[in-house]
């Protein structure tokens, strides 16, 4: 994969917002290299490359808003896209609100990108996906999943002055194990390729597929519980969702909402969203170009604060915190896609034998809110569900059906262990654009409203 | 570099000369406009296009597929030699080589039937609207009220080496409304409906009656910020048509993805309870029970002249009086299913995405009797109107569904409101509770089914009429 770089990147905007006949014009572009193999059965059976440029243009005139879209930097389609936003923005009414275009301000650097995992190539990932098909076989199993690697560039450029540009990749391998009666899975994500290691990968799930057999079914109830990183970021996602922005505090959708100051879950539970932190794979700025800022969301339980868009720092009259979101996947008013958990030093071993008798799990699947004001999130888990006697995993389970409010469950929470990047569900392939930098835990109560079939 | 007409099978001819035992080349182009409006201003006017193509090859037995937005002759190039290169990857991890159901050539175009094209219409007009139908939406306890309206259109020409040379131009038109009310020592109360799509012209948005929707949406909610609990027990629920499409498609579209069986899906998106053996036996729901995969219903979501593998349009059954007999298949999973190609259904979202099996319009069959009629066979129970949270296991067995709006049914007639309803099921339990479907059938369509790696955002239909299901357990939270 190659880089574009900055001034094939940024060049282009700076020349197509000369001489724009509106009061402001952005230009926003993304660009993105995505390489993707799929395998299932052992076999890759996807394997796929795409180059694509998403180009954004916003034009104001007296305060009614035009915005157009295309897929070409060429000089000609630029000046195309800023003409059509400004017809746009002339047939459309003013909007009073209009908090004005960012202006210029100092970028930090871009930290989550590698030059050599932006060069990686098809055999280099089969490469990686043999040796957990290998390990499956040698098994018995069959393995399935991804190997994604992804180059990403970002620039912005409006009429104020304002220019940034950062490159970003990801890197990401997933494994499904599957046994003659179970699951396991496990992954690596992370902005360079060689923070992935498939060996590792492939024997963690391994060994939860193969300790998926004689499944049980768990009846409903509460219990306490360990949720692994990848099911902690799953109970994030919708908090960030339900009550992390600046519009869902304004629409009296938020937990947050008239609560600022006050307890709103356990004293163990601290989350901020920091998109300046090295580890995860943060873009430095937002898509209107105001820098990214670290947001203390919860401390100690306490809500703190949440983020804020330039649209919705003018509803309560404050500053863009650098949390505008991508306008293809999130609405205006604020997105917080880069959320950090407190972590702890538990091992894994120490969150099981902290538990008397719950339930251990991997991960979720299909996700919802169905009370969004508690922030509450159900979904059946999957791939690694096991109930725990004693301090020991005893039994693989059914997948169970999960019902509860974050603040409930993070209330109960008891031991955290360190930190790991991981991605919800809806996240995972795009769906969502969050990232979290969470540790698995161990909780008091969880509650379990159903199952599956064994 | 302006796009040539001959570079698709420029494209499938070099891939065929480079040895590909297959290979198909598709361009398309996307556009869309929209308007929205948020507490009565205009929130945004949005235009975007794209266009680009995608490369697929079939090469020691194995897929590669590239894709990109640039169109000179060096870029295709390289899009040539990228999808040669990642087939040569995966070739090297395949037991038995990828095969094709056999499917004749095709040669042809297909166009949407529309009266009133949307990307025609004043922005004035549509801006008015959008004002009228979010004047209705104002209510004592509306703190957010959003509208929108947008069109879309497709073209795309599909190039393969066995043949096969079709193009189409889709347009669709779309609307969405949502209201949130929200009062002291209430639960705040949302409405909503972003999925008033169809493949049609302007005519369609008409037909919507925003404004008159509009005013339905803000008394409903209104109205259960107010609304006593509903009781925990089992009872008889009826289901809107537009409830039903999305229990369809969830519950009966997914499964039947023959993807899924042979576990392409696993990973992410999951797989079935609906296995090959299952078929002519499996006890889905009951008797009343039918679903119908159809890709020639006029004005459908998932309506097309062919698919991505350049399969036409076809219509087959997935649920027959409550038994499982079909899937849902693309060239491949037909053949590795060793099925006769019944339905063309794989379908890429854009240029950049690998096709892949998706539904078309999967619809429950309509009944024979009135809706009155099914009403009036309800003493006591609940009309759900629209859902808000769904939630389904990685085989679409166990799932979870809430309600924006329950209405109280008693005595066969609709009185009043109820609210904390959610319920969860087993796929065949709850299609075995059907006892009766109503004749009012009608078409929905969803802009945004997501499956695949990366995401693949499809657009489908379903149709649905309403129905009753007896003895369903209800969960009730405040």
């Amino acid at each position: 994969m190659t880089v574009r770089g900055r001034d094939a990147m940024l060049s282009p905007l700076q020349y197509a917002l000369r001489d724009v006949k509106a009061d402001e014009a952005e230009l926003w572009v993304r660009r993105r290299r995505s390489a993707i193999s799929r395998y299932a059965k052992n076999e890759i059976h996807q394997n796929a490359v795409a180059d694509e440029t998403h180009v954004q243009a916003r034009v104001v005139v007296a305060k009614a808003v035009g915005i157009a879209s295309a897929n070409s930097l060429d000089p000609a389609d630029l000046r195309r896209l800023v003409a059509d936003a400004t017809a746009a923005a002339r047939e459309s009414a003013a909007n009073d609100d209009w908090p004005g275009l960012t202006a210029p301000a100092p970028m930090p650097e871009a930290q989550a990108y590698d030059a050599e995992t932006a060069r990686a190539d098809a055999r280099s990932q089969a490469d990686a996906i043999k040796r957990i098909t290998a390990a499956a076989k040698e098994r018995g199993f069959r393995a399935a999943g991804t190997h994604q690697i992804e180059l990403n560039e970002d620039a912005l450029a409006n009429t104020n002055g304002a220019a940034a540009y950062a490159p970003g990749t990801m890197a990401y391998l997933r494994a499904l194990v599957t046994s003659e009666s179970g699951t396991g899975w496990a992954e690596d994500l992370g902005w360079s390729a060689r923070s992935l290691d498939p060996s590792d990968v492939a024997a963690r799930a391994i060994e939860k597929a193969a300790l998926d057999r004689d499944r049980m079914q768990l009846p409903p109830g509460d219990y306490e519980a360990v949720f692994e990183e990848l099911a902690v970021a799953e109970v994030l996602r919708f908090m960030s969702l339900t009550g992390l922005t600046g519009e869902t505090v304004k629409d009296g959708r938020s937990f947050m909402a008239g609560k600022f100051g006050e307890q709103v879950t356990g004293p163990r539970f601290s989350l901020w969203d920091d998109a300046l932190d090295g580890r995860t794979l943060a873009i430095p700025f937002d898509v209107e170009g105001t820098p990214k800022q670290r947001v203390t969301l919860v401390e100690g339980g306490v809500a703190k604060g949440v983020v804020y868009d330039r649209q919705s720092a003018r509803w309560f009259d404050t500053r863009s915190t650098g949390h505008a979101a991508d306008p293809r996947r999130y609405s205006v008013g604020g997105h917080a896609g880069n959320l950090t958990m407190a972590g702890g030093d538990a091992k894994r071993d120490q969150l099981i034998r902290a538990t008397r008798r719950g339930l251990l799990i991997t991960r979720f699947h299909y996700t919802n809110t169905p009370d969004p004001k508690r922030a509450a999130m159900t979904g059946t888990t999957r791939d690694g569900t096991f109930l725990i006697e004693n301090g020991r995993i005893t039994r693989a389970l059914a997948n169970v059906r999960y019902t509860m409010s974050a603040l409930d469950l993070f209330s109960g929470i008891e031991l955290l262990g360190p930190q790991r990047l991981a991605r919800d569900w809806w996240s995972s392939n795009g769906m969502g654009s969050i990232v979290c930098l969470c540790p698995p835990i161990k909780v008091a109560r969880a509650t379990i409203t159903g199952s599956s079939p064994i | 570099m302006p796009y040539r007409d001959s570079q698709l099978a420029d494209l499938v001819d070099l891939g065929a000369r480079r040895g590909a035992s297959y290979a198909d080349a598709r361009r398309v182009e996307r556009e869309y406009e929209a308007v929205s409006v948020r507490d009565g201003e205009v929130e945004s006017v949005t235009r975007s296009g794209d266009r680009g193509i995608g490369f697929r090859v079939l090469h020691h037995g194995a897929w590669g597929f590239a894709a990109t937005d640039r169109t000179e002759d060096m870029s295709l190039r390289s899009v040539v030699d990228e999808a040669f290169a990642r087939a040569e990857a995966a070739a090297g991890t395949r037991a038995a080589p990828v095969a094709l159901a056999q499917v004749a050539p095709q040669r042809g175009e297909y166009r949407t039937t529309l009266l009133r094209d949307p990307f025609a219409v004043p922005l004035t007009d549509r801006i008015a609207l959008l004002r009228s139908a979010d004047a209705n939406l104002k209510g004592p306890h509306a703190v957010s009220r959003r509208g929108s309206v947008a069109a879309y259109r497709t073209r795309k020409h599909l190039v393969t080496s066995e043949g096969t040379d079709v193009r189409q131009e889709i347009v669709e038109s779309g609307a969405g409304l949502s209201v949130t009310a929200v009062k002291a020592g209430a639960k705040p109360a949302q409405r909503y409906d972003s999925r008033l799509v169809r493949q049609a012209g302007w005519e369609f948005i008409d037909y919507l009656d925003l404004p008159g929707r509009a005013a339905r949406y803000r008394d409903d909610a209104e109205a259960m910020l107010d609304a006593p609990l509903a009781a925990e027990r089992p009872t008889t629920l009826v289901f809107t048509p537009e409830f039903l499409a999305l229990l369809v498609h969830e519950s009966c579209g997914h499964p039947t993805e023959a993807d899924r069986v042979l576990e392409h899906e696993i990973a992410f998106a999951g797989t079935t309870f609906m296995w090959p053996t299952d078929r002519g036996t499996l006890r889905y729901g009951s008797e009343h029970v039918s679903m119908t995969a159809d890709a020639t219903v006029p004005g459908g979501m998932g309506t097309f002249g062919w698919d991505d593998d350049g399969v036409p349009a076809m219509r087959t059954k997935l649920i027959d009086r409550g038994t499982f007999v079909g899937y849902l298949t693309s060239r491949e999973t037909a053949a590795a299913l060793d099925l006769p190609v019944a339905i063309g259904s794989a379908r890429a979202e854009g240029w950049q995405h690998f096709p892949i099996v998706r539904m078309v319009n999967v619809s429950l069959d309509p009944g024979t009797q009135r809706y009155d009629a099914l009403l009036r066979g309800v003493d006591d129970g609940l009309l759900l109107e629209a859902p808000a949270s769904y939630s389904l296991d990685n085989k679409r067995q166990n799932f979870h569904f809430s309600t924006q709006s329950a209405r109280v049914i008693r005595n066969g007639a609709l009185e009043g409101y109820a609210r904390g309803v959610s319920f969860q099921s087993l796929t065949p339990a709850f299609w075995g509770r059907c006892d009766g479907v109503a004749d009012d059938w009608e078409l929905h369509g969803f802009l945004s089914c997501a499956k695949g790696e990366p995401l693949q955002l499809m657009r489908v239909g379903h149709g649905a009429a309403h129905a009753r299901f007896r003895d369903v357990p209800i969960e009730v939270r405040g």
